[in-house]
């Protein structure tokens, strides 16, 4: 004697594969959430991604991408189990089952479904961040700086997810129940939503307001700043907009007309077509979010190649093995003293060189800000610049250079591609101390990759160094020295040298590069604060030398190729675990779209397929069919989106100095194989799809 | 049984709105064996669904067993489906998860408890058609001639008022559309069932007592069997089809024979 509770159950029972998904999907999402802002607001993370820096900026971004990536393949993972649900719901209603009678059992299963997926996947959620987090120490790499600790407040967004999940189940549950055409319940499931067709256009006006949308929205802010001297809110990014609508519109051309005529079989993929169009706003917004995630995925992946092949290029291409410098007022290492620490290590130095240089003063015009405003001025003591003479350069170099006196040169690239470091606008040098001044105008630029990048090094000739360094207290002088190694370096010399170089330095050197004596002086004389003494600048601090922070920015971390090289991957090891776990996010998000979206075409157009093979449609037609329309449907986002990505950042990259140097280029290379592999994964998936599909449809 | 009085029903899309019944009169006796026809478009369909409460009508009466319709609440209608209708759908519409025996049991579990008496009734049910030995079979498993007469018997297992069968034989081929039709015929001759049945197909149709040609939404014409004057069952057809053709002709409708 069967019941209704007993014929619901052995219904559910029957139903556990589309269950599954559904519940798969929750979990998934539930789990990445979780993790994410486990690691999102770990101690370890926030310790390392500075408060309000650009890092942090894009992780968070990123996250609320991954966040609406999560959100929709949920909603879609439910939308798909209800569309199956309907004809059952529908079958009971039409044979006289109430929206009473069903409510229970309905609301009771989904909220089982859902409360159990997403709590499960909550507290996978740790374990899974642990084990990742843990399984990049092991293989990748290691640093003091990542032992995970985790704040559990974290699990207070996965907790909103959690309402978010069961609420919206609930209330698609809801949603059907209260459909009064019970007709529209059973037919569910064949649900037709056609797109208006438009014309042949479409596609190439959509791509035409792709790169229009994406030029403007990277030119817009500059071209606001220039027409109203003043920093653009964050509006600005509207000018980005006609990217989005072009990707609607490549999407819809794609879903109607298709890409490829075939003039010989025009024929070929009309029934395919005629599918995917009938269902074409669903499957057009799929290709989107699908195209917006991999494109999210790519650009959190590119980050690791374009940061750090660059980075490992130069150091591998440095002409000496280390570089350091110092104040003359510290108690540095001397070249005596260097080579009776390498001699400890077994080791000896050559090519020692070293040249003194001056900390001067110096004027420019600057950009003074008042609130979103801003106005340019010359200001006479506008930044500190560390100077050198010609004498000095080719004591380093071994490259003479001629400079007339009264002017300056300063030392960039060889592509110049770091020239907006610098500054060019200067007019005098001034003694910190005497306050005397030399005239000294911009002479162009003197190409010495070693010596490059921030804070920059300014040269001037002999008699004009000689003149404005008389009556400098040792505060204000210093001296760099370049050597290299005898045969094999060995980096536990570099350490020792490293950490003995470190106890040479008194408090009063305990700074970023970026901490201005001169602007301090020039402020403290005009009655203000300067601010890198308020909060606004980040501190660093002897205790902690291993920290990304301090190796970054120390007002005098030496160069040390061994060091560099090995300690690369440690200093970046948190961004790189974070990009790369963004990565996985959106990838699976996109991918598990994809994949329910073809499910749900397979489940609308059952009926098709039954009648083409009615029709005699042999299984190799079906199959045809099958692939063509999953494989637009995980083909187009992946070029799509990982081409606009590829692009994006090569014109990022073109865009800051105008050209693309060689580190540049070679990160683009290692980032074209990374797209590969992504498609590999893309076409992996996509034919176990095309095999589940065909289960489904029987072929 | 059914009396169907001056029914309208239009449907709107965007500002417009489609006429599609057009003041439907008709009636149905019980145990009477009836089809409606019509070309594409003329309101069969939709009069089922009016009948089967499926969907709202705007205007006029059906009365069913003498119980009106109109102005039911939800779970009223749901009541009438449930203990005065029976359903034949062209798709079947079985529960994939439930074995045929507790496909047929479905309408019963839905308005109470199965009691032993309903399980008898399903048994010989299942014997009727042909199915018994099928009984514990899933729907996968069987033919669609199979899945129609289980649909058949579901339809009678609350003892109904009347049948109602939505184009039942068209999912069919010719042999299994001819099983179809010969347990509709069961049901009547054995069980007194009453049989309104929607259907394109003029060899299913040949089998009822009486054809009801829709066109435009209204009553077209009614033709009876002559059962009196021995008619046979071909040559009721042929009249059908005669009928049918008669109707496409006149202001150029479309012809479904």
């Amino acid at each position: 004697m069967m019941t209704m509770n007993q014929l619901e159950r052995k219904l559910q029972k029957a139903d556990q594969k589309q269950s599954f998904l559904y519940l798969f999907c929750n979990f998934v999402s539930l789990l990445l959430i979780t993790a994410y802002a486990a690691m999102m607001f770990s101690p370890t993370v926030l310790r390392i991604l500075p408060e309000g820096g650009d890092s942090r900026k894009q992780v968070t971004m990123i996250f609320a991408l991954a966040l609406f990536g999560c959100v929709v393949f949920t909603v879609y993972a439910s939308g798909l189990f209800f569309r199956k649900k309907s004809r059952q719901l529908g079958t009971l209603m039409a044979l006289g089952a109430s929206r009473k009678r069903l409510a229970p059992g309905l609301f009771c299963e989904v909220l089982i479904l859902s409360s159990c997926s997403s709590l499960l996947g909550i507290a996978a959620g740790f374990p899974f961040v642990f084990l990742l987090w843990n399984g990049f120490r092991l293989f990748i790499v290691d640093s003091t700086e990542m032992r995970l600790q985790l704040d559990f407040r974290c699990l207070f967004l996965s907790a909103v997810f959690f309402t978010l999940v069961v609420a919206f189940s609930c209330l698609t549950a809801y949603r059907y129940l209260q459909r009064t055409n019970i007709i529209d319940v059973v037919h569910e499931e064949h649900k037709n939503e056609p797109v208006k067709e438009p014309g042949r256009w479409c596609g190439p006006v959509g791509i035409c307001l792709i790169f229009a949308g994406a030029v403007c929205g990277y030119e817009a802010p500059a071209v606001y700043m220039g027409l109203f001297s003043a920093y653009p809110t964050e509006l600005v990014n509207i000018f980005y907009a006609p990217v989005f609508v072009g990707l609607y519109m490549v999407m819809l051309h794609t879903v109607v007309h298709g890409w490829t005529q075939n003039r010989k079989h025009p024929y070929k993929n009309i029934i395919s077509r005629s599918m995917m169009k009938f269902q074409g706003k669903q499957t057009v917004n799929n290709l989107l979010v699908s195209t917006v995630l991999i494109a999210g995925s790519v650009f959190a992946i590119f980050y690791i190649p374009m940061m750090g092949v660059g980075q490992m290029l130069d150091i591998h291409a440095r002409p000496f093995d280390y570089c350091y410098h110092y104040r003359m007022d510290q108690t540095a290492l001397q070249q005596a003293d260097i080579e009776k620490l390498a001699d400890a290590h077994g080791l000896s130095i050559k090519d020692f060189r070293q040249s003194p240089y001056l900390i001067l003063g110096m004027d420019a015009i600057v950009r003074k800000e008042d609130g979103r405003h801003f106005h340019e001025e010359h200001v006479d003591l506008a930044e500190g610049v560390k100077v050198l003479s010609e004498s000095g350069f080719y004591a380093l170099t071994g490259e003479r250079i001629l400079i007339h006196s009264g002017e300056y040169r300063i030392v960039s690239t060889s592509t110049e591609s770091d020239i907006y470091h610098y500054t060019n606008t200067g007019t005098f040098l001034t003694n910190m101390v005497t306050r005397e001044t030399i005239p000294a105008k911009f002479a162009g630029y003197a190409h010495y990759d070693f010596l490059a990048g921030p804070p920059g090094y300014y040269l001037v000739n002999d008699a004009d160094y000689a003149e404005i360094a008389r009556g400098l207290t040792p505060d204000w002088l210093g001296t760099i020295a370049f050597f290299n190694i005898n045969g094999k370096d060995s980096y536990a010399f570099a350490q020792d040298f490293f950490h003995t170089l470190l106890s040479c330095f008194g408090p009063e050197c305990e700074s970023a590069y970026y901490y201005d004596r001169v602007v301090k002086i020039a402020a403290e004389e005009a009655g203000e604060i300067y601010w890198g003494d308020t909060d606004d600048m980040s501190q660093i601090s002897f205790d902690n030398p291993d920290a990304s922070d301090f190796r970054l920015y120390w007002a005098y971390m030496p160069k040390i190729r061994i060091l560099d090289q090995n300690d690369f991957l440690q200093s970046f090891a948190v961004y790189l675990m974070m990009f790369l776990f963004i990565s996985i996010i959106c990838t699976l998000a996109a991918l598990i779209i994809s994949y329910t979206r073809c499910m749900t075409i397979t489940l609308n157009n059952r009926y098709v397929f039954d009648d083409l093979r009615r029709l005699g449609a042999p299984p190799a037609f079906l199959l045809h069919e099958v692939k063509s329309q999953a494989g637009t449907v995980f083909r187009m986002p992946c070029i799509v989106g990982m081409t606009a990505m590829y692009l994006l950042y090569a014109m990022l990259m073109f865009g800051n100095d105008g050209q693309l140097t060689m580190g540049e280029l070679s990160g683009l290379g290692v980032c074209l194989v990374i797209l590969f592999m992504m498609a590999g994964i893309f076409y992996a998936v996509y034919r176990i799809t095309v095999r589940k599909m065909c289960g489904e449809l029987g072929i | 049984m059914l009396f169907i009085k001056n029914l309208h029903k239009s449907y709107r899309s965007g500002n417009k709105s489609y006429s599609v019944l057009k003041g439907i009169d008709l009636s149905v006796a019980g145990q009477e064996f009836v089809a409606v026809m019509g070309p594409s478009g003329s309101g069969k369909s939709t009069l089922l669904n009016c009948i089967s409460c499926y969907i709202p009508f705007e205007e006029g009466t059906i009365s069913l067993g003498g119980q009106t319709l109109k102005g039911l609440n939800e779970d009223a209608l749901a009541r009438v489906r449930n203990e005065k209708l029976g359903f034949v759908f062209q798709d079947f519409m079985l529960l994939d998860g439930l074995t045929v025996r507790e496909n047929i049991l479905v309408p019963r579990i839905i308005r109470d408890k199965v009691e032993p008496e309903a399980e008898r009734l399903a048994d010989e049910l299942l014997s009727l058609f042909g199915i018994a030995q099928i009984a514990g079979k899933y729907p996968a498993e069987i033919s669609g001639g199979e899945r129609q007469r289980t649909a058949v018997a579901r339809s009678l297992i609350n003892q109904p008022l009347m049948i109602l069968a939505d184009e039942p034989t068209g999912n069919l081929d010719s042999k299994s559309s001819r099983t179809v039709i010969e347990a509709f015929e069961s049901a009547r001759r054995q069980l007194g069932a009453t049989i309104f049945m929607v259907t394109h197909d003029s060899f299913a149709a040949s089998f009822c007592d009486r054809v009801i040609l829709l066109k435009d939404g209204t009553v077209y014409d009614a033709l009876a069997r002559n059962t009196a004057g021995n008619e046979s069952r071909g040559l009721f057809q042929d009249r059908l089809l005669a009928a049918i053709k008669q109707m496409s002709t006149i202001e150029g409708g479309t012809e479904e024979p």
